[in-house]
């Protein structure tokens, strides 16, 4: 189950986070999702010389975390999403199905001529719209 | 990992044991520890010690079937095999003890026989040496040692002769010692497995099982058969883990304790062997195995904390270890450590994480202890059971020691009492310590790898820890500096959060400055109940609660309390009250990067940018403030750069405290109508402000009153260049703007520059025309006071090249410029042309090169002071002339008031007299001059002087100026230097009685004559000085007032040499037609040769001639040759006479006369001459055109 999923701008600053627990742990995944940023600097700026993530939006897994795995994908304009699961077994299809999703929904909501590019992003359809691809996870192949 | 024991943390050392002969017994021990790898030894000083190995007294009769085994592994197996069971016993014999008598041969034979009684049972393996000197080593005979061999019933070669004294026989020894353990723990360690496959023991008994394979891996590790022992340990593990469940022997609680103790053992072996063997990829994956197969198994709810500690243990020691390889790890990040299904990433390679995970679990088991504490303390039954609990004689399993008389026995605990047992070990420990001491292990290890924001969460739960136990110092700097990089990226809950315990931390501390200064930025986070955050009810959220918008009007509400005094902060430190008092005032520093701009922003702009002094100018001044609720300010005070501009402006909605009228008096006061800031909107207030003082004036602060004795400073901000409010540039706002005015928001400045009073000084400079070369130049400057008296005037003049760069090249590096500056500032006189020793020695004078400064004195309105600036020319270049006053209208004013008026002339500089000269040789006498008939034409040879003869130099002087000049005197100086008499000039230093004028372009010439007395190929002819001055039209300034100015010109060198033949025409100065004339050519010949000479004399149309046309004469040497004509003209006017043609045919160059001489006037008749007495003079001047 995803627990949380993030977009984090430029200066490293969330432009949206959403957590998705019944449990009041919303801090700690925002702890976690800050601390994953580190991994994704790392990751971009020591790539792998022959990894296949060379030049690729999605990250892979990050790390894991005791309960919660955490999974990074980064755009080509560098913002960075970054997603949550407290699953153990995920397979990489998934994820990078769900962050393909999530990033055209992102497209879509900075797309508004309204929004202010660098601001947060406040659209509730964009908040729906997250909601149902979370909720979706992991069906999609499956079904 | 240092709780482990000895035996267990480090590889196992082959242990065996020496018996006899106790005085080599160091040499030996000491030789077989620095073997690679290292022996430990046993010395028994005689055998009499030697039953200690021996096997339990039941060994002989084959056991009954053996019991159940009540555990998996025996604690002190492991122990006893390190440092009690040898595995070779070596028995020494000295060679007298062989050779000597037959009783001493009987005792050797006894103990060999004891010996093999005692070692059998164990399998130990028996080494004989025989002790051996150098010089006795042959006496040895053959057939003792056969006996002996046969007696031990051992192979020849580990029967060992031993002597003392050559160094190789340690080695041997120790080569024999090696070999023997290693064949004894080999055949241990099949026996072992031979009966792991025969299944000889119980086959029910997973104990057994795990036990014998932990067996064999231990003995595979004594051999450094790394790839066995860790395949056993793997099977003991795998084994283990099946043991879960079907279990049944004990208490359900301490069965798991016992099973998680040995898997954390073997867990321990398993990774220390993969790291050891660089293997860290696999390591990883194998604690990852480990975590996952153990984690969930927490068992029966009142001992959770048992689990959670073993938990954090396994990845404190996991992290250590990773530690100590660390070497290993370094090259980490390089390894592909993703595996074919499960990726790794790199933090699982890297201790901190692991150190990061150990504080967590270590949390889980405090918080987990503190509730089964609490629930044993409601039973209430802690009695004295729990301390006479010891570990058993299995690993992981505890009983209760019981005092039988002098015997003790051991009784296996209920769980009920084991978990009493545990909380009382539990009690011992404080968590909180050890959780800080994991996180800083954590936090260092990050701080290593430079990833921020980890070190940040960890330094986070430090701090929340210290917090927890009260150690506000040690919490406070670890919250701040993360406060500081959430601040930094936006991050508003977390930032939340870490303020929230800031906050407690100074109001326990009672610093109420921190404590406002928290609560303020708190209050003004950009924390909303939007859509973007949810309603957060953190089941561990900070001291603040939950960061919503109420949650910050409570705050705020707080802070307004404290601020109008009324509510105080209770404090833990001093349990004493704090106000904000008369005697306790507090004030505020905002400042551009200060996290409090969100609390209070002022942005200050002046309309203009230029103002004149005393002219007023409008200034807007913005205040924004993100706070929740409204803001009320009491007053505001608004400070400039230059004191006299500030001004307090007052809230009309409140009284005027009393204090501060009189505080302000004298002060300019304004009231505001409503001094009331909302949230994010812009209080814009506008006044107009004037500044009689020149120079800058800038806005530097605007002081808000918010209480009676609270204030908070907020540094001014330019609206053109003020960053956005930091964190809520983040949020999707309306943009505002500090200024109503579009342009004055983009552009505004919060400072503005005053310009000068108009200076009312007139200065003028008076030079007109060129200024010549040499000439001083003077240049009249007058200061007149038109308005302003002058106090203080000080004057300074620049020279400046009109083409840029200085007065002066490096290029023209000739001597002759007397110095760099081809224009040179020379002196300012003073008015009345006074000297510049009368002036006052406290007035300052500065000349340099093009640099002067001057002081003006006092002068009065109206008055006028001038003087004199004289520059001299040493080139002709145009020069710009710059003169500044700078003054002060008033005498008591400051010098910051000063006024300066600027003025600035071009001059030029021009050469007022060309010198050109022109030598002449003697008039129809033409000497054959060898250097110039070798000489290609228009070369820039110096001209070629005949040497004896007398020539004319005619020196001209041209007036290439625009005025006249006169010309005072010309003269010709030689260069008294090197060739003294070598040529002799008639030395002319007489001025002109009657200077002469000259009108512009006019020339002026004066002939010397020149007459050469050496043969040098350079003679200097010196140098012409010409003495001149400007023609002033009044007549009252007479040449003599005129500065005279001298011109000199070098004369470009002569050659001189003398000439081989002279060729001089002989002809009376006029001819009268008809009238025959006689024409002499004369060819002398100087030299010391016979010269062949041809010539050659044309016919002219207006002459007949008598005489020989072509020949060749010889000229004998120093002698002359003359060729007579006669000739009768038969036109009148200048007439062409007949042109001779001379050719040497020594030098093979001809020469003739020039046409100028060789022309003659012809008169039609006789004239008729006045003789007059003409003045000798040898030397004429003449003005010509």
């Amino acid at each position: 189950m995803i627990v949380c999923v993030a977009v984090v701008g430029h200066q490293n600053n969330p432009l949206y986070i959403q957590s998705f627990t019944e449990a009041d742990d919303a801090l700690k995944l925002h702890h976690i999702v800050h601390c994953s940023l580190d991994v994704v600097d790392e990751r971009v700026n020591n790539p792998k010389k022959s990894g296949p993530t060379l030049n690729e939006t999605f990250l892979g897994l990050l790390y894991p975390t005791e309960n919660y795995k955490v999974y990074g994908y980064l755009t080509n304009t560098k913002v960075k999403f970054i997603l949550v699961t407290t699953d153990l077994d995920v397979r990489d299809a998934d994820v990078r199905n769900f962050f393909r999703r999530f990033h055209a929904a992102y497209v879509d909501a900075v797309s508004n001529p309204f929004h202010v590019p660098g601001k947060k992003i406040t659209s509730r359809t964009f908040a729906e719209r997250v909601s149902t691809i979370v909720k979706s996870f992991g069906l999609s192949t499956a079904g | 990992m240092e709780e482990y024991p000895e035996e267990l943390r480090t590889p196992p050392v082959t242990l065996i044991s020496v018996v006899g002969c106790p005085d080599l017994h160091s040499t030996l021990s000491k030789h077989l520890h620095s073997e690679q790898p290292p022996i430990n030894t046993l010395a028994l000083p005689d055998f009499s010690k030697i039953s200690l190995f021996s096997a339990k007294p039941d060994s002989p009769s084959p056991p009954p079937p053996p019991p159940p085994p009540s555990g998996i592994l025996k604690r002190d197996w492991l122990l006893k095999h390190r440092t009690r069971i040898p595995s070779v016993v070596a028995a020494l014999f000295s060679h007298d003890h062989l050779s000597g008598d037959p009783a001493q041969w009987l005792q050797v034979c006894s103990h060999i026989d004891q010996l093999k009684a005692i070692l059998r049972p164990r399998n130990i393996k028996l080494l004989l040496v025989v002790v051996v000197d150098s010089d006795n080593v042959d006496d040895l005979s053959e057939d003792r040692m056969l006996a002996l061999r046969k007696r031990a019933e051992l192979d020849s070669k580990y029967v060992v002769l031993f002597n003392q004294n050559d160094s190789s026989a340690l080695h041997r020894l120790g080569s024999a010692f090696a070999e023997l353990a290693n064949l004894y723990y080999r055949d241990e360690g099949r026996r072992i497995k031979l009966r792991l496959e025969k299944k000889t023991f119980n086959s029910s008994s997973i104990e057994l099982n795990i036990r014998y394979c932990f067996k064999v891996a231990v003995y595979a590790e004594f051999r450094r058969d790394w790839a066995e022992a860790l395949r056993f340990y793997d099977d003991a593990y795998h084994t283990l883990r099946q043991m879960i469940g079907t279990s049944k022997r004990l208490p359900a609680i301490q069965r798991l304790v016992e099973i998680k103790t040995v898997a954390e053992q073997l867990h321990f072996k398993i990774s220390t062997l993969l790291l050891h063997g660089g293997k860290v990829a696999e390591a990883v994956t194998w604690f990852r195995q480990h975590n996952a197969s153990y984690r969930r198994l927490i068992g029966a709810p009142e001992a959770i904390f048992l689990h959670w500690e073993w938990l954090s243990r396994q990845f404190l020691v996991f992290a250590e270890l990773l530690d100590k390889s660390s070497a290993a790890i370094k090259n980490v990040s390089s390894l592909v450590l993703a595996t074919a299904d499960k990726a790794l990433t790199e933090w699982e390679s890297r201790p901190a994480y692991y150190y990061q995970l150990a504080a967590h679990y270590l949390k889980e088991k405090r918080s987990s202890f503190e509730l089964a504490l609490s629930m044993s303390e409601t039973a209430n039954e802690i009695d004295n059971s729990a301390e006479s609990v010891v570990p058993s004689t299995y690993v992981g399993q505890f009983a209760r020691l019981l005092e039988q008389g002098d015997a003790f026995a051991l009784q296996s605990l209920t769980d009920e009492e084991y978990i009493r047992f545990a909380i009382a070990e539990g009690k011992r420990f404080q968590d909180s310590f050890e959780i800080i001491a994991l996180l800083k292990k954590s936090y260092e290890s990050y701080s290593d790898l430079k990833v921020q924001r980890m070190v940040s969460f960890c330094g986070f739960q430090m701090a929340r820890e210290h917090y927890a136990v009260g150690e506000f110092d040690n919490a406070k700097p670890l919250f701040e500096g993360i406060a500081n990089l959430y601040r930094q990226e936006g991050w508003v809950t977390l930032l939340w959060e870490v303020l929230g315990y800031l906050q407690e931390c100074a109001r326990k501390h009672g610093v109420m400055k921190d404590f406002l200064e928290y609560s303020l930025e708190m209050a003004a986070l950009p924390v909303s109940t939007g859509t973007d955050t949810q309603s957060f009810r953190f089941k561990d959220c900070g001291p603040a609660g939950p960061a919503s918008l109420a949650q910050r009007e409570v705050i705020h509400k707080e802070v307004l309390g404290l601020v109008s005094g009324e509510s105080g902060l209770a404090s833990v430190k001093n349990s004493t009250n704090l106000k904000i008092t008369g005697d306790n005032p507090l004030h505020l520093e905002i400042d551009p990067v200060s996290p409090l701009r969100l609390v209070l922003l002022a942005s200050v702009a002046f309309h203009e940018q230029m103002i004149k002094p005393n002219a007023s100018t409008l200034i807007t001044l913005s205040l924004l403030s993100q706070l929740p609720l409204t803001v009320e300010i009491e007053q505001l005070e608004v400070q400039f750069n230059q004191s006299d501009c500030n001004f307090t402006i007052m809230n009309a909605q409140r009284p005027p405290l009393a204090a501060t009228a009189e505080d302000k008096e004298g002060r300019r006061v304004e009231t505001s109508p409503s001094l009331t800031l909302s949230t994010n909107k812009w209080l814009r207030l506008t006044y107009d402000i004037k500044s009689d003082q020149s120079g800058k004036l800038e806005c530097t602060s605007v002081i808000a009153k918010m209480g009676p004795h609270f204030t908070i400073c907020c540094r001014a901000e330019s609206p053109a260049s003020m960053d956005d409010l930091p964190l809520w540039k983040f949020e999707d706002l309306v943009e505002t703007s500090p200024m109503k005015d579009p342009a004055l928001a983009f552009t505004g400045q919060k400072a503005t520059q005053v310009e000068e009073p108009d200076p009312q000084v007139d200065l003028n400079l008076g030079a007109s025309g060129p200024a010549f070369v040499g000439e001083s130049f003077i240049v009249p400057v007058n200061v007149i006071s038109m308005g302003h008296a002058v106090y203080s005037g000080e004057l300074k003049i620049n020279l400046v090249d009109v083409r840029g760069g200085g007065l002066f090249s490096p290029r023209e590096t000739e001597p002759s410029s007397m110095d760099s500056h081809h224009v040179e500032l020379l002196g300012i006189s003073g008015p009345e042309g006074e000297d510049e020793t009368q002036l006052g020695t406290d007035e300052i004078k500065k000349i340099q090169k093009s640099f002067g400064l001057v002081s003006v004195p006092f002068l009065k309105c109206g008055e006028l002071w001038s003087c004199k600036l004289e520059i001299k020319w040493h080139r002709p270049k145009p020069v710009m002339l710059y003169v500044s006053l700078g003054y002060t209208p008033h005498s008591n004013e400051s010098t910051a008031h000063k006024v300066n008026v600027h003025k600035s002339l071009q001059i030029e500089g021009k050469t007022a007299v060309v010198i050109s000269h022109q030598i002449k040789l003697p008039f129809r006498r033409d000497p054959l001059l060898l250097s110039s008939i070798k000489s290609v034409p228009d070369s820039d040879q110096p001209a070629s002087l005949p040497l004896s003869e007398k020539s004319i130099l005619i020196v001209s002087a041209k007036n290439s100026a625009e005025v006249p000049l006169h010309l005072l005197s010309m003269s010709l100086e030689l260069d008294n230097e090197g060739v003294g008499g070598s040529c002799s000039m008639p030395h002319e230093h007489e001025t002109l009685l009657d200077p002469a004028l000259l009108v512009p372009g006019e020339e002026f010439k004066k002939v010397f004559t020149v007459i050469s007395e050496a043969n040098s190929s350079k003679l200097k002819l010196g140098t012409v000085c010409v003495r001149w001055g400007r023609h002033s039209v009044n007549e009252e300034q007479s040449s003599s007032t005129v500065a005279s100015v001298l011109t000199t010109q070098t004369l470009p060198d002569v050659n001189v040499e003398l000439p081989p033949l002279v060729v001089s025409l002989d002809c009376p100065p006029y001819a009268i037609i008809g009238d025959p004339f006689t024409f002499l050519v004369k060819i002398r010949n100087q030299t010391q040769l016979l010269q062949e000479v041809k010539f050659s004399l044309a016919d002219a149309q207006s002459f007949v001639l008598s005489g020989s046309h072509n020949d060749t004469v010889f000229v004998l040497p120093k002698s002359e040759h003359i060729l007579n004509y006669k000739l009768v003209p038969l036109a009148s006017g200048i007439q062409q006479l007949p042109r001779f043609t001379l050719t040497s045919e020594r030098y093979s160059a001809g020469f003739q006369p020039s046409v100028a001489a060789s022309t003659i006037f012809v008169f039609p008749s006789k004239p008729h001459f006045k003789v007059a007495d003409v003045e000798d003079k040898r030397m004429e001047s003449l003005v010509a055109e």
